[in-house]
């Protein structure tokens, strides 16, 4: 029974060229997919900075190999691959959390909308039936923008 | 003084017209405002018939963008005090006004109607809680209390009555999603004085509690999440600077 050298273990695993023109590849299609969409107003600028963002990561960590390998001895990792994917999952994650903040605002916006309109609505419908003044209507501005 | 009384109401056609009546006649002096929530059903409408002035949501919001309507209108029209109370039928109108007596009286910003509380009567047709209910309105009541450094034995109460100073904050401040408990907790922060009053509520008339135990664990944990996270919120104080 032959024992591995002990030198194997601290090799470090390098991308192969293929892996890099693909993933080149890959990054320049998918900022060509985001102009695109751009163009064709079905993704708004403020949106596409960070995506934009990571086409470029994409395309740099394929040119330019001795990149990923800084990182992957920095994370303490001898696969450059592994370090790769960490930093894609981290990126992924960031992304996800950035739209759930997104999300929030928005669905805090549609609340208001919806009261502010049910309000509306709610004072039209006593207008019609009387015309009671509301007292309350100078005093409540600077109440509102006190908090 | 100038009172609004408001109800939340979802797909509450069978009793919003009764609890509009009661309320009507136990508060004469008050206006009523129901909050529609985005109901599929008559309650807008039974509302409308039973005199009651109706804000619709177009779409469901949920009971705390609801409550939150309430405190809006109240602000924006110039009323000194206002409360709100279910439109189920579980809430008495009497009690509704001896909260506001508490506003009004300015020994309160903010009362709460508590079932729980020691003074409370329990009658036959009272409301009686379920186990799952019990463990949570434990839970809930130990860690409000630890959060607040104030006693409160109802957390969960839907009836309750506010001033001016608490319209200002709520509609401005309000979680769509753990309204009661974290309004309670906000409140205490911004320096409210918040007080609990010991309040008969009926069995509800129709219809069964949404909570089964499974989902009782999860509302449980998401009450203690939202309880953490407040407890990180800028107090009035800080906000200021």
């Amino acid at each position: 029974m032959r024992s591995l050298p002990l030198g194997a273990a601290e090799a470090q695993v390098h991308l192969t060229s293929q892996t890099r023109i693909v993933a080149a590849v890959l990054a320049v299609f998918f900022m060509l997919l985001i102009l695109d969409l751009i163009r064709r107003d079905r993704l708004q600028e403020r949106y596409s900075v960070i995506w934009f963002v990571a086409g470029l990561g994409m395309l740099a960590g394929a040119a330019f190999p001795g990149l990923l390998e800084l990182l992957a001895n920095a994370m303490g990792v001898r696969n450059t691959n592994v370090a790769l994917f960490s930093v894609v999952l981290l990126l992924l994650l960031g992304l996800a959390l950035n739209f759930s903040v997104i999300m929030s605002r928005q669905a805090a916006q549609i609340t208001r909308l919806a009261q502010e309109r049910a309000l509306e609505k709610a004072l039209a419908e006593k207008g019609a039936e009387g015309r009671n003044g509301s007292a309350g209507e100078q005093s409540l501005q600077a109440e509102e923008e006190g908090l | 003084m100038r009172t609004l009384v408001f109800i939340p109401a979802w797909n509450e056609e069978a009793s919003v017209a009764a609890v509009i009546a009661d309320v009507r006649k136990a508060l004469p002096g008050a206006d009523v405002l129901v909050v529609d929530d985005g109901s599929g059903d008559a309650t807008a409408e039974r509302a409308r018939e039973a005199g009651a002035l109706v804000a619709s949501l177009p779409f469901n919001q949920g009971l705390g963008a609801a409550l939150q309507t309430g405190y809006l209108y109240a602000l924006r029209n110039g009323y000194d005090a206002c409360a709100h109370l279910d439109a189920d039928g579980q809430h008495p109108p009497e009690e509704v006004a001896r909260l506001l007596a508490e506003v009004e009286a300015n020994r309160a910003d903010l009362v709460i109607g508590s079932r729980y509380h020691s003074g409370a009567v329990a009658a036959s047709g009272d409301y009686r809680p379920t186990f799952s209910r019990r463990v949570g309105i434990s839970v809930f009541r130990f860690f409000l209390t630890l959060a607040t450094r104030q006693r409160f034995t109802d957390t969960t109460s839907g009836m309750r009555a506010a001033n001016r100073r608490v319209m200002a904050l709520f509609s401005q401040h309000y979680s769509p999603d753990f309204a009661e408990i974290e309004s309670l907790q906000l409140a205490v922060r911004q320096g409210l004085r918040v007080e609990e009053l010991p309040v008969r509520m009926l069995e509800r008339a129709g219809g069964s509690s949404f909570l089964t135990p499974v989902r009782s664990a999860f509302f449980i944990f998401k009450g203690l999440v939202v309880l953490l996270v407040g407890q990180f919120r800028p107090r009035q104080a800080e906000a200021e600077q």
